[in-house]
């Protein structure tokens, strides 16, 4: 329901992944083959060799530091930020907002009905419930459209088809209530509280 | 039961009501959310990954930054560091460099399988013509198990089920000196699934215990 990059989560764990998994096959082939150590070293010291020499023709006039330094500070910087805004993007997409829409008739204006609206009603009914150890419900907008997530703690050995059938009724209930249909997703979910919670005696 | 079945019948006459409201300006894509919901985001693997790279980055931007302006490092200084990764073999103990080593390429792999393998989660949809509906396999097992309980007219602690993707393993304990059916347990676990109706449907197998428990 939330629209975290998934694809996007992929492809930089993957890089970062084959990075640290070539580096530490590499740090186990040192401690282990001699013949990579002599290779590693004279190749790693013209590596280095090239990097002195570009850091010392970029110095600054007069001063023994380069002013490559501040630029790989720079760069650095933008990396952080980068990776800021990456984290920022997981688990993103709620909305407090069920319904928006112009009102067809003769008075001016348009409607809103906030996401509360369907939370509140949808939790409060299931909350009742002797079944359901907790219920949350959340409003998520999917490409641009509002969706209600219903997630369900059952006690244990609820079969979740008559949780789905009776949540299926509560939320066509909802709809003839706002007016609108709403996708709903219903997860039945285990957890902590569906797991140590008292099974249900008296059904 | 009975309440939640009333409920049921109640509620069961408002649909058509509800598809009166105005119809939707896109099609809703379901099987996207689906899914999605079905397959791990790998948030928290990306958040590791993020927090692994900033920490590297804030390290390397103070001693770069400590060593722009020409002060001492703070732990050591970029040139001594790169020197010590050219002489690497030597200057450290094996031991620890091929720890350091198989530790680092552990991390990796977590990261690169966790990126490249498919991901699903242990979860099942169910059909109902108005929501979509997922279903932890737990929920399932548990639902499965207390069917087997039943039907086995065993306690809890005898009657252990595990749900995979396509599998449903019931393992049961029978009470010493207790005869217990195989084919009653088989077609009330059976008859649950049918009335679950999970996607995909798993395969039944009933393991009974050879050895019985006692004073069960």
């Amino acid at each position: 329901m939330t629209s975290t990059p998934r694809i996007l989560n992929r492809i930089l764990i993957g890089i970062l992944g084959f990075k640290l998994l070539s580096v530490g096959i590499l740090l186990m082939l040192l401690a282990t083959v001699p013949a990579v150590g002599t290779w590693w070293q004279s190749w790693s010291r013209s590596v280095w060799d090239g990097a002195n020499r570009v850091f010392e023709g970029t110095r600054f006039p007069g001063r023994t530091e380069s002013w490559l330094w501040i630029v790989l500070a720079l760069v650095l910087v933008v990396l952080i930020g980068l990776m800021v805004a990456w984290v920022a993007q997981q688990g993103k997409g709620r909305t407090d907002l069920l319904l928006a829409a112009e009102d067809p008739g003769g008075v001016p204006g348009d409607i809103r009905i906030g996401s509360g609206v369907a939370e509140q009603a949808l939790k409060n009914a299931l909350a009742e419930r002797p079944d359901v150890a907790g219920a949350t419900v959340a409003t998520y907008e999917v490409r641009g459209q509002p969706a209600l997530k219903i997630r369900l703690h059952p006690r244990p050995g609820v079969p979740p088809q008559v949780l789905a059938a009776d949540t299926s009724a509560l939320v066509a209930a909802l709809e003839t209530v706002v007016g609108q249909r709403t996708p709903v997703l219903v997860h039945i979910a285990a957890g902590a509280r569906t797991r140590f919670s008292r099974a249900e005696r008296v059904r | 039961m009975s309440s939640v079945i009333e409920q049921q019948s109640e509620a069961g006459d408002v649909p058509g009501e509800g598809a009166a409201g105005p119809a939707h300006a896109a099609p809703f894509d379901m099987k996207r959310v689906l899914r999605r919901e079905t397959h791990s985001s790998r948030a928290a693997a990306a958040g590791l990954a993020a927090a692994l790279v900033v920490l590297l980055c804030l390290y390397a931007l103070l001693e770069s930054g400590v060593r722009a302006i020409g002060q001492p490092p703070w732990l050591i200084d970029p040139h001594t560091a790169a020197d010590r990764i050219v002489a690497l073999p030597g200057g450290m103990p094996p031991l620890l460099l091929g720890v350091t080593g198989a530790v680092t390429a552990a991390a990796g792999l977590f990261f690169f399988l966790s990126a490249v393998l498919p991901g699903r989660r242990a979860r099942h949809l169910l059909e109902d013509p108005r929501i979509a509906v997922v279903v932890d396999d737990e929920i399932i097992a548990s639902a499965l198990a207390r069917r087997a309980r039943l039907a086995a007219n065993v306690t809890q602690e005898q009657v252990m089920v595990v749900v995979s993707q396509r599998q449903a393993v019931v393992n049961v304990r029978p009470t010493s000196g207790v005869p217990v059916s195989e084919n009653a347990i088989r077609e009330a676990v059976e008859d649950e699934l049918r009335s679950m109706a999970p996607v995909p449907m798993p395969q039944v197998r009933i393991n009974l215990a050879m050895s019985g428990v006692i004073g069960a």
